[in-house]
């Protein structure tokens, strides 16, 4: 069975059916483009959402940030940068998403945003929270797929199985486009900004990102990493190549890449735990 | 590094995380990693509550439990579609090392 590109197109840009972000994402996205607007009024909308403000509560309070005994969100809000609390918001309302669809690509898309994140600390590269986001959501567009079109999923898991090819290569088969112009597709009807949208629509093809290169090649590098290690579940059987210009737009070398691993398949092992104790929630 | 219950640990394993009071991140340090566990410091921490620790290596097997060699196959599978790109080359052998070092490094698993 085979879906034509532009149904399938129309079908993910219906946003009357697409799942929606939430209101308070909306409003923060608005509210700091808006250079006039407080850390008082935004913390006001954060404050309208009881599971976010409790997410940014914890974080605020977590030894990695060491800052002790946070109680509010507007101090909360100042001590962790709005960026942070922004990344936070986008990530946790795709997760509702995306936990109760997959585990194993649950798994997979929160190891990239950790693998990703330590990439961007290791290079010291800035805006280490908005490269963890992208890693996050990069495959957001197998969310979608999985979501619009069950019976098609099922049909490019068994292709992938029958002929042992990527899953990109059976996405392009059987729906004649793929998870990453999907995710492209979702980032636009969600107005996410580019430094998110380019590592989602291009981690497959660095070259293809012209705005964000550096962001998308971590995406891409800590994807690869992270189908390396055999983390979580991604779809995919097999490891994909580095690209050569991924590697070279990082100036990554065999030493960093040995580090890197190290730092990585350790703080896994948190993430795993991390993992479990979301699933017995 | 493996995390096994501290019914299982056993004097001369080394700790290869930092042990907190009530087993969270946020709880008072205990114990530092790389300390050595002693029978005295064994049962101090069963006193205190812990249930489990990260030790170096791989020293406890359990039944069921995937083996070295199936751990190998596994990422032998991974790559092998790419092991004629250099950098995957470069990046498998990392990756083989690093599954040596976590499961026990050196002794009976490299001998073969």
């Amino acid at each position: 069975m085979t879906y034509k590109r532009s149904d399938l197109k129309k079908i993910i840009m219906d946003t009357k059916t697409l799942p929606t972000l939430p209101v308070v994402i909306n409003k923060l996205n608005s509210l700091s483009d808006d250079e006039k607007s407080s850390v008082q009024e935004m913390s006001r909308i954060v404050s309208s959402d009881q599971v976010l403000s409790a997410r940014i509560l914890r974080l605020a309070n977590s030894p990695s940030y060491g800052f002790h005994r946070v109680s509010t969100i507007s101090n909360a809000m100042i001590l962790l940068g709005v960026n942070v609390v922004k990344s936070l918001a986008l990530s946790s309302s795709i997760f509702a998403i995306m936990e109760k669809e997959s585990v194993g690509l649950w798994e997979h898309s929160l190891g990239v945003g950790v693998a990703a994140n330590l990439i961007a600390r290791k290079l010291g590269l800035p805006e280490c929270e908005e490269i963890a986001t992208a890693g996050l959501l990069h495959d957001i567009g197998k969310i979608i797929i999985s979501l619009k079109c069950s019976e098609a999923e099922k049909d490019i898991f068994e292709l992938v199985r029958e002929r042992h090819i990527y899953a990109l290569e059976a996405e392009k088969e059987i729906i004649d486009t793929d998870h990453t112009e999907v995710g492209g597709w979702l980032s636009k009807s969600w107005f996410l900004p580019d430094k998110l949208s380019e590592p989602i629509a291009f981690h497959h093809d660095v070259a293809k990102s012209h705005n964000h290169r550096i962001k998308t090649a971590v995406v891409h590098v800590a994807d690869v990493l992270i189908k390396a290690s055999g983390f979580g579940n991604s779809g995919d059987s097999f490891v994909p190549p580095i690209q050569k210009i991924a590697w070279d737009t990082l100036k990554l070398n065999e030493q960093l890449l040995v580090e890197l691993v190290d730092e990585i398949e350790d703080k896994l092992v948190e993430v795993k735990n991390f993992s479990l104790e979301m699933m017995s929630d | 590094m493996q995390k096994i219950p501290l019914m299982l640990a056993k004097a001369g394993m080394k700790l290869s995380r930092d042990v907190f009071r009530g087993n969270s991140p946020i709880g008072i340090p205990i114990c530092g990693k790389g300390t050595e566990l002693t029978d005295a410091l064994i049962a101090r921490l069963e006193n205190m509550d812990i249930h489990t620790i990260h030790v170096e290596g791989h020293p406890v097997w359990v039944d069921g439990e995937r083996s070295f060699d199936d751990y190998l196959s596994e990422l032998d599978g991974r790559f092998s579609k790419t092991l004629h790109e250099p950098l995957n080359v470069m990046l498998y052998d990392i990756y083989k090392a690093h599954l040596i070092k976590s499961m026990g490094g050196g002794s009976d698993l490299q001998a073969e």
